[in-house]
């Protein structure tokens, strides 16, 4: 049956998207991208939240928590598409959202509030694993040299804790990229609604799903790599000076030039 | 400017964690330009107290005050409310503080540790502050490490910095949490000379220490602590020689060998 697989459906996938692609492609990327910066924003002001002196904030954090980490995030996306209509009796999702700038299909823009709000309830936890990494003495020192508690955790506590949360964070995106394929369900086109459209106009699913899975190997791969480079600048005051990209490159090649004098 | 004439008065300092009441009732008057050593054994108080100096802890009853200003709370009605956050962050910058684990900030350079304090809190344009903080390293004998990060100094090095960082708020008065317990033997000096250095130059210091060759050659009082009280109080002197209570004297023999 290996045969009936049909390569010219992949190769043309791959190599030859059409605009309808690429469009779902970025609708992707930038549902993805938008998700997760709100999410990372959701997160921060739940974790200081979860730290106020203030015990109804820190209940709400709490409740915001135990409620978009305990059920399912397609329940979520569902809920912020029907259901906050139902509910509250007002459009909250209008059929396309007018930003001034530009303009955003209804749909999207519910999945974007969906996912940021779940996704803000996995960063409360890592921003604030990130903060309670850093040493208590960090806000003494800052304290006892007149900074008040806004200003220290701004220019001291949040930097150093933003070298603890990035890596989770990245995985976190990696994740996003993936779980926003479940915005289908609520109409979005995006890589996944895309290969299923296809898919049932052609009874090809195996060929579809082949090439989509390859389109998010690559959307992963391209972030993992970004994400290293991050990691890497980030680190940089902890280990010292760091050498340039051509001073590495120089370094590298310092044992093979050596090698090659010897050997002459 | 004080209104008492002295730079730091405490009056019937209590503070307690949960049950336990550390400071029972501490009272401790410095003038200008006095460098008081305060030494007794771990859990005596004596950290708790000059912490409580800066506001790092609340207390539980007396007042601090500072060139006259009681420090982290306001009187109303013949009662103490605790401060707003601002004004207890404005009063800390009139104090400068060194840590027993320095506690420098590892993700600036050692210049940028110095600037940090005087361009956020003051407003001190940055070149200006850069060129004060560059004196201030070579005052500690660090000018070479301006752009060197906190992990790539020795402990008396970060240490050092760490007083240049206090220093550069312009305080008016110092205190040292035991600042060098957390160092190896060899780089104690160094950061004791600076200290020394410093009460020369006429600094309002508290220092509480086990180094008791310093408080003999800097010091120009020394209080000795124990179960969350001052039980003596004289020259440095005094200590050496003639020790009146028995507890004092243990402890001397402890840390005199």
């Amino acid at each position: 049956m290996l045969a009936a697989f049909e390569w010219h459906i992949l190769w043309q996938r791959i190599f030859h998207p059409d605009h309808v692609f690429v469009l779902a492609l970025w609708r992707t990327i930038y549902i993805s991208v938008a998700a997760q910066v709100f999410g990372v924003l959701l997160g921060l002001i739940a974790a200081l939240m979860r730290m106020s002196k203030i015990w109804p904030l820190r209940v709400l954090s709490g409740l915001y928590v135990l409620v978009f980490r305990g059920t399912p995030v397609i329940v979520q996306i569902f809920f912020v598409y029907f259901g906050a209509n139902l509910l509250f009796g007002f459009n909250l999702i209008p059929r396309t959202a007018d930003f001034g700038l530009f303009q955003l299909d209804g749909a999207a823009f519910a999945g974007i509030v969906a996912l940021s709000i779940n996704e803000g309830a996995y960063m409360r936890e890592i921003i604030r694993a990130g903060i309670d990494a850093i040493d208590r003495g960090q806000m003494e020192a800052a304290r006892s040299l007149g900074m008040h508690y806004r200003l220290a955790m701004r220019r001291i506590v949040l930097p150093q804790a933003a070298r603890v949360i990035v890596p989770p964070l990245g995985n976190e995106f990696n994740n996003m990229l993936k779980t926003s394929s479940l915005i289908f369900f609520i109409g979005v086109t995006e890589l996944f609604g895309d290969a299923e459209i296809r898919y049932s106009t052609t009874f090809k699913p195996v060929e579809y799903f082949t090439a989509v899975a390859f389109w998010y190997l690559v959307l992963t791969t391209i972030w993992s790599v970004i994400q290293a480079q991050i990691e890497r600048k980030l680190s940089v005051s902890e280990r010292g000076e760091e050498p340039s990209f051509r001073e590495r490159v120089f370094q590298a090649w310092a044992p093979v030039a050596a090698w090659g004098r010897g050997a002459r | 400017m004080s209104s008492n004439g002295f730079v730091m008065s405490a009056h019937e300092v209590r503070k307690r964690f949960g049950r336990l009441e550390v400071l029972k009732g501490v009272s401790l008057e410095v003038k200008r330009g006095e460098v008081v050593c305060v030494i007794g054994p771990s859990g005596s108080g004596k950290t708790t107290f000059i912490r409580c100096i800066h506001h790092l802890e609340k207390i539980d009853g007396g007042r601090i005050e500072v060139n006259g200003h009681l420090i982290g709370y306001r009187e109303q009605n013949g009662k103490l409310i605790e401060d707003s956050e601002r004004s207890i962050a404005r009063q800390r910058a009139e104090i400068g503080m060194v840590f027993q684990r320095f506690n420098l900030f590892p993700h600036k350079t050692a210049l940028e540790n110095v600037i940090e304090a005087p361009v956020q809190v003051r407003g001190v344009p940055k070149r200006q502050a850069i060129q004060q903080a560059e004196e201030l390293l070579r005052r500690v004998g660090l000018a070479d490490k301006r752009d060197v990060y906190p992990g790539k100094l020795s402990g008396g090095q970060q240490q050092r910095v760490a007083i240049a960082r206090a220093l550069a708020m312009r305080p008016a008065l110092m205190l040292f949490d035991e600042p060098t317990s957390a160092l190896d033997p060899e780089v104690i000096g160094e950061v004791l000379d600076v200290m020394k250095e410093l009460a020369l130059e006429g600094m309002t210091m508290i220092v509480v220490t086990h180094e008791m060759g310093f408080a003999r050659e800097a010091a120009d009082r020394v209080v000795m602590m124990d179960d969350g009280r001052i039980i003596e109080e004289g020259t440095p002197e005094h200590f050496f020689r003639e020790p009146r209570e028995e507890r004092t004297k243990q402890f001397l023999s402890k840390i005199l060998v």
